[in-house]
């Protein structure tokens, strides 16, 4: 793609500020991709400020994290486009934070949002139809030497095993396999379930009356939490769960660092060559 | 013959099928059921993957899954109560067939109503920590 075009020229019609934050960090990408990671931040950010505004209510967040966690409860944000929001909010942060930014990981990021961008006007006018083309990537202003070649090869590597391993965690922590068709699980398990209600209805269980049992439930509860027996067990139930909670967040925020380690050292060696 | 289950694959069975009665399935609510594995029940992230293989999940029943369930040590088994009445409370509504997979369960583990009670004012503790169904994460 030469100097003055731009993938982003169809985000025009829908959102001018996105548009043009995309057009920036595209034109960032090679020569300061720091930038380009502060600009595509910004752009997630403005994308999502825009759909909280459009699809929901009451007080919203202003951190960007919570803001895409709330869209994402809503189901206004689906997850493969949750995932790319929440990678670019990453790396975005990562190089406020100092963390410096390989072009490949820049480049990459700048596909990602240009497919997010197709969707996100989708969302902002429904109904319309937008047939994006293949990502084109900008070229460089000067032609790159053969170790530079190599180098952001092995970053392109290091960031596909980075993104990997980030989707082996993801895979781990959701309810069903990536292979799974939840829609004929769920049809199963309903079907197992109402048969085996029917079946302790015919053994002369009473008929459950749901709303009845969650009354009666909460009200248990509050009496139960009062009681000194179970309110010394749970206090020390839920000091527990705190610090194993506590554990998994910071085994998920150390490997985060981890990938961030891996990326600058292999920038620091080429610096040092 | 009935073949007893692992501990990923029958919390992964059970978690599912409490949510599947409730009607909805939001995706924190999917996040949640993962957290729970490894930070309450101790499961790696490799066991939680290989649960949901095909070969592990797909052709077991529920009635596999409260055999399995009873075959649990007792620890065990009153923490997979607790995770799936976690899942239950996720949107701080019951359905009927959320309240008969509960009590399947908690015969399946033999539970005294007092341990039930236990069970479930400690699920409300985990579901509050781990904002399932609102509020920022």
């Amino acid at each position: 793609m030469s100097k003055n075009e731009t993938n982003f020229q169809f985000l025009e019609r829908f959102d001018k500020r996105v548009a043009r934050l995309a057009k920036q960090a595209e034109k960032y990408v090679h020569t300061d991709p720091d930038s380009c990671m502060f600009k595509l931040r910004l752009m997630v950010e403005t994308m999502a400020k825009k759909l909280t505004a459009l699809q929901m209510r009451g007080d919203i967040s202003k951190d960007l994290g919570a803001m895409l966690g709330a869209l994402e409860r809503s189901g206004t944000l689906p997850r493969r486009q949750a995932d790319t929001m929440h990678a670019i909010r990453r790396d975005g942060n990562a190089a406020v934070h100092g963390s410096p930014t390989p072009v490949p990981t820049a480049m990459r990021r700048l596909s990602e949002a240009y497919k997010i961008s197709g969707w996100f006007c989708k969302m902002m006018k429904r109904g319309t139809k937008i047939q994006l083309d293949v990502f084109d990537p900008p070229d460089p202003p000067v032609p790159i030497d053969q170790q530079t070649k190599q180098l952001h090869g092995q970053i392109d590597a290091l960031e596909e095993s980075i993104e990997q391993r980030r989707l082996a965690t993801r895979e781990s922590l959701l309810m069903f396999g990536p292979q799974e068709d939840v829609a004929e699980v769920t049809r199963r398990i309903t079907e197992e379930l109402k048969a085996l209600d029917n079946v302790a209805a015919a053994a002369g269980e009473p008929t459950i009356d749901a709303d009845f049992v969650a009354l009666v439930m909460a009200m248990d509860l509050e009496q139960i939490e009062e009681d000194p027996r179970h309110g010394v067990d749970s206090r020390q139930a839920k000091r527990e769960a705190e610090e194993q909670l506590e554990g998994i967040k910071i085994h998920l925020a150390q490997r985060e660092k981890e990938f961030l380690a891996e990326r600058t050292f292999l920038l620091e060696q080429r610096s040092n060559a | 013959m009935t073949l007893l289950l692992d501990l990923p694959t029958l919390w992964f069975l059970s978690a599912r099928t409490m949510a599947v009665a409730g009607e909805d399935l939001p995706t924190v609510q999917e996040a949640a059921t993962g957290l729970y594995a490894q930070a309450i029940l101790g499961l790696t992230e490799e066991e939680c993957r290989k649960a949901k293989d095909a070969d592990h999940i797909s052709n077991k029943t529920l009635i596999d899954c409260l055999a399995g369930v009873r075959a649990l040590p007792r620890e065990e088994s009153e923490k997979l109560l607790t995770g799936v009445m976690m899942i239950a409370y996720a949107d701080r509504s019951m359905k009927p067939l959320e309240v008969r997979w509960a009590s399947m369960l908690a015969s399946a583990i033999d539970v005294t109503p007092d341990i039930f009670q236990r069970c479930c004012v400690n699920a409300r503790i985990i579901a509050s920590m781990l904002r399932p169904s609102g509020g920022t994460a």
